[in-house]
């Protein structure tokens, strides 16, 4: 069953959780194929403003 | 669109005529129909909205194809059908906010200033259509054309009051069929507020209406507690039931209930509607194709031991769509689920990976230099404050500048871009960016230069935002002059940089994981199954730490079971070594090359590895309140838990119990929400009535923080009888022994009298203390927090390692979780630390180290006993015998040596000493 | 000395204060403006020489923070 396995994962949806699944694949070894419905990753976080407790900019 | 052939340039976007509304705005705006999403978007390419685009629907206009310069439109592009073949699936589809139309109650269709939490996000934001300025009637254009839109817009002021209304579309089954909290709304009503404050000024009055404040995570209950008490924000307890307007000014009046069973009326300016997470329905159904079962609220449904493992194998499930969360639960449900799925596929790591192509390095060595300047805006954070054209224009007069320029955002993807283009079209040599603080953006500069075939070290960052313009921003002018001076220092410096090498390490594939509980342990089982030796290390006698004391998760899973099944696995795993009744005596080296010794009761050893988890947990806080150790119907949850799992027979002939809730949280002392009691009593009392349906259950509470699903347990208490009463902290409930009868007293809000209460059996659900190891936290050089918690790397983007490289944390050393969310963290520790295992052949060392001119030398040897590191040494052969050395590896580039050395032999790379004068002479020369 | 016109040049630990300096601007305190930092890797990289140049350059005050 072993030599059957593929070492590719897909990723679906770019937003914060997909795209850190897919980076830390991709830094372990595996070919990662990250695939999202809209035409840039970033998801939902990308549209915030800051984050808490740190008031940090979220983009 | 041809994405191979789209440069970004934007030209396609100006003449568009074709409208939708911008999503990424929360449809406070329109945008063109060939767009981007936003201005920082991965990939900066165009795309063409089919629906709108006048071209596609019917056959006109055409204007993008004539103006792109790239010759990237082709409108004959139609969908493709791709196959991929893969070994595992990771699904995250994410959420869509909960759209509150359908409420009649608050009319958020129909009144202007009733907007959603996602439009004030982009309200508050600089790149959002009113820049960040806080405005009522934020839906209409800053510049109406409609006549209608007009005569509203001539209404539009800066709000005076704003209030948040907590748990639309969440905790509610009457008017939605949401019962799950979502988890985030209560702190990020509270950020939202406090910001509004920020932008508009101090006098703004925020109002958050809300049933329990959740705020359970790290540092949020310090947040909360700041926002009451330094930010002046209103907390009101009331769910407010409707909302009326003033058809004339479209103020908004509201109605409520306050605590104390008076009604109150109330008219604000804006009103902000804390909607809930929710999966879509496209979701849902793609949820269904892929053959994975979902929760009754549509999350995906996963077991406590296996948080990131749907249903169907195969398939990882992380974010939102696995339970409703925030950005670093997510975080680190996206390694744990890497993690997973790599570890089902660790046969064929590295079958498909290519390494990356070098680009080759151009050697300016000799050369003049040739500065570029780059001015960041940040949006509206610099350019608000600091005259950043003003500030470029000052920087090209600058010796050796031969280019400056202004970005909106320096760190975007498009800005990266132009900055690799214009170092290789105007040939520049040395790179300054004044833009946020180089300790978070400088790696991603350098890796600019990079890829422009420049020495990432020809490098200066200056800090015009955290040092500048956020702490002068009412003196413009003032701060325009420190950065032009910043900017002059930093170019004075840039020209005296050199390209500076960088050593291999060689990294130890060894692991070290301390502490064997369940995240532990989780960590230890990934990386061994990953083929790394792994060392497992735990003080006690035994593997399973604080879960040998849990009776249920709060899926009612038995905790038992399951910790046995993974101790069994561990000691059987031939890549573990379990090291029980075991300290760690020492730590020596760093990432890649640690050495420890362990010590035993008999005996003491050495240990060499490369990467080290820290695991090491929290414990239950023993009480010194509430009549504790005083009587034997006393006891903690844990206590109550081992009856459970004994299956007392005292438990049946209880007819009142008792819980008291935050015994030890959330007070001066320990400042901080436990996170896990609120669930676990609640978990309890069920489980008691359960046993014994007549038994009378109170539970004395501050806030019930069931977040995410549990709180369908909470809902679950409730409709069995338990009851809950609300006390506060400045009025706790007393405890009182009184001839063999167990009182409890407090006074209860709703009938705003005392009661009193007859118990059988009082748990006091007690904080959970982290071990506050300072000695661990010094052999590693990881910083606690004022709790004894570590402090994670990035409170958001790090919440699995620390920012001592090669050193991982999980568990509830890090703070207080439950099992499932401890497993997550064990996972994603493990995934962290294999990204840095894989790069076994090229990790590298810093390039700013200390280096030795051996001709100048004297041999004192003031360095090689003044470093901390032991970098530097007396060279023992060669010509140069006798001389100091430094070792690469070793030297962590603080300068200690340099500042001591007393022929001025040792240089600084990167902080050399002529680069440091530099930037004292330039501050020197006065505009 | 006028009020206005003082400078002060401080040599800061990347790894601590200059760590806190960031914090005080993500926390919007408001502090002069007549202070310019000098990034160095650790405050064991200060040298007298650093202090006597800075106020041979007409620095009224040296803070080394580390």
């Amino acid at each position: 069953m072993n030599n059957k396995l593929t070492g590719s994962v897909v990723v679906i949806g770019g937003g914060i959780s997909g795209m850190l699944s897919a980076l830390d694949l991709a830094n372990s070894g595996y070919y990662v194929y990250l695939v999202e419905k809209g035409p840039s990753i970033g998801g939902v976080m990308a549209q915030l403003d800051k984050t808490f407790p740190t008031n940090d900019c979220a983009m | 669109m041809d994405v191979n052939l789209c440069v970004g340039c934007g030209a396609c976007t100006e003449k568009c005529p074709g409208k939708f509304d911008d999503g990424y705005n929360a449809d406070l705006k329109q945008r063109t129909a060939i767009y981007v999403e936003y201005p920082q978007a991965v990939p900066l390419k165009y795309a063409i909205n089919p629906d709108v685009c006048l071209k596609l629907t019917k056959d006109k206009c055409g204007i993008c194809e004539e103006v792109c310069p790239a010759k990237a439109i082709d409108y004959t592009q139609k969908e493709e059908r791709i196959t991929l073949n893969a070994g595992s699936i990771i699904f995250s589809p994410g959420f869509k906010p909960f759209d509150p139309s359908r409420f009649d109650n608050y009319q958020y269709a129909n009144f202007p200033n009733v907007v959603t939490s996602m439009e004030f996000e982009r309200i508050l934001s600089a790149t959002g259509p009113t820049m960040g300025h806080v405005t009522t009637f934020p839906k209409l254009p800053l510049n109406p054309k409609k006549k209608q839109d007009k005569l509203l817009a001539e209404k539009r002021k800066d709000p005076k009051k704003i209030a948040w209304f907590q748990c639309v579309g969440s905790r509610d089954i009457n008017k939605c069929d949401n019962a799950y909290c979502s988890s985030v709304c209560c702190m990020y009503a509270i950020k939202e507020a406090m910001i509004a404050k920020e932008h508009a000024g101090g006098n703004l009055d925020c109002s958050i209406f809300f049933m329990d404040m959740r705020t359970p995570g790290k540092e949020f209950e310090k947040y909360y507690e700041n926002a009451k008490k330094k930010h002046g924000i209103k907390f009101i307890r009331s769910r407010v039931h409707s909302v009326t307007e003033n058809s004339e000014t479209h103020d908004l009046n509201i109605r409520y209930v306050d605590e104390k069973g008076q009604i109150i009326n109330d008219t604000f300016d804006m009103i902000v509607l804390s909607v809930g997470l929710e999966i879509t329905q496209e979701t849902k159904e793609f949820a269904q194709k892929l053959g994975i079962e979902l929760t009754p609220s549509g999350f995906c449904k996963t077991s406590s031991f296996e948080p990131v493992t749907s249903s169907r194998d195969g398939i990882y499930v992380s974010g939102v769509f696995n339970k409703p969360k925030d950005i670093p639960e997510s975080v680190l449900d996206a390694s744990a689920a890497a993690s997973a799925a790599g570890d089902a596929l660790s046969a064929a790591r590295n079958t498909l990976t290519k390494a990356v192509e070098k680009i080759p390095e151009i050697n300016v060595v000799g050369d003049r230099p040739k500065i570029g300047v780059f001015i960041c805006d940040c949006g509206s954070n610099i350019k608000g404050v600091v005259d950043c054209a003003g500030v470029t224009e000052y920087a090209k007069t600058l010796p050796y500048v031969e280019f400056a320029d202004e970005a909106m955002y320096a760190c975007s993807q498009d800005a990266q871009n132009k900055m690799v283009e214009y170092i290789k079209e105007k040939n520049l040599n040395r790179i300054v960016v004044a833009a946020c603080t180089p300790k978070t953006h400088e790696p991603l500069f350098q890796e600019t230069l990079t890829n422009a075939g420049l020495n990432k070290y020809l490098f200066e960052m200056t800090n015009i935002r955290n040092h500048n313009s956020w702490v002068h921003k009412s003196n413009p002018e003032i701060a325009t002059q420190k950065a032009k001076d910043l900017v002059r220092m930093a170019v004075a410096k840039a020209a005296l940089a050199e390209p500076l090498k960088e050593e291999k390490i060689n990294v130890n594939d060894t692991v070290m994981v301390i502490g064997g509980g369940l995240a532990g342990m989780t960590s230890a089982k990934s990386l061994a199954l990953q083929g790394y030796k792994t060392h497992l290390i735990e003080k006690k006698d035994k593997l399973g730490g604080e879960a040998h004391k849990l009776y249920k998760t709060s899926q009612g899973e038995d905790v038992q079971t399951h910790l046995n099944e993974l101790i069994k696995e561990i000691e059987s795993n031939a890549n573990i070594t379990v090291h029980c009744n075991t300290t760690l005596e020492n730590v020596d080296g760093f990432v890649g090359n640690f050495k420890s010794t362990l010590k035993t009761d008999t005996t003491s050893f050495a240990l060499e590895y490369g990467v080290a988890v820290l695991a090491t947990g929290a414990k239950a806080l023993v009480p010194t309140e509430y009549e504790y150790g005083n009587d034997d119907r006393i006891i903690t949850s844990l206590d109550l838990d081992k009856m459970f799992k004994e299956n007392d027979a005292k438990l049946d002939q209880l007819n009142s119990a008792v819980f008291i809730q935050c015994v030890g949280s959330r007070q001066p002392d320990r400042p901080y929400c436990s996170r896990v009691c609120c669930t676990h009593s609640v978990d309890n009392a069920i489980e008691l009535k359960k046993r014994k349906p007549g038994i009378d259950v109170f539970i004395l509470y501050r806030d019930i923080r069931t977040y995410g699903e549990r709180e369908l347990l909470y809902k679950k208490a409730r409709e069995l009888g338990v009851i809950f009463i609300r006390y506060d902290r400045e009025q706790k409930p007393e405890v009182v022994l009184d001839k063999g009868k167990l009182l409890v007293k407090l006074n209860d809000h709703v009938l705003n009298q005392p009661v009193e209460i007859e118990a059988d059996l009082l748990t006091l659900a007690t904080a959970l203390v982290p071990r506050k190891d300072e000695k661990l936290a010094n052999f590693f050089k990881v910083p606690l927090n004022d709790e004894g918690f570590f402090v994670e790397k990035h409170a958001k983007l790090g919440p699995a390692e620390f920012a001592t490289s090669g050193v991982f944390v999980c568990g509830s050393g890090h703070y207080p979780k439950p099992v499932n969310e401890a497993i997550t963290q064990g996972r994603a520790a493990a995934s962290r630390a294999l990204t840095l295992l894989a790069k076994k052949d090229n990790l590298f060392t810093s390039g700013t180290i200390a280096n030795v001119d051996s001709m100048k030398c004297s041999q004192c040897g003031v360095c090689v006993a003044i470093c901390p590191y032991s970098a530097p040494r007396f060279a023992t052969e060669g010509r140069f015998a006798g001389k100091a050395e430094i070792n690469a590896v070793l030297c962590k580039g603080c300068g200690l040596c340099v500042a001591s050395c007393r022929s001025g032999a040792l240089h600084l790379r990167g902080f050399d000493t002529h680069q440091i004068f530099s930037q004292i002479f330039a501050l020197g020369e006065a505009v | 000395m006028n009020d206005k016109d003082i400078k002060i040049v401080s040599f800061l630990c990347n790894w601590c204060s200059y760590g806190a300096a960031d914090l005080a601007g993500v926390s919007r305190m408001e502090y002069p403006a007549d202070i310019r930092v000098i990034r160095i890797p650790c405050s064991g990289r200060m040298s007298p020489k650093f202090v006597l140049s800075a106020f041979r350059e007409g620095a009224d005050a040296v803070w080394v923070s580390g």
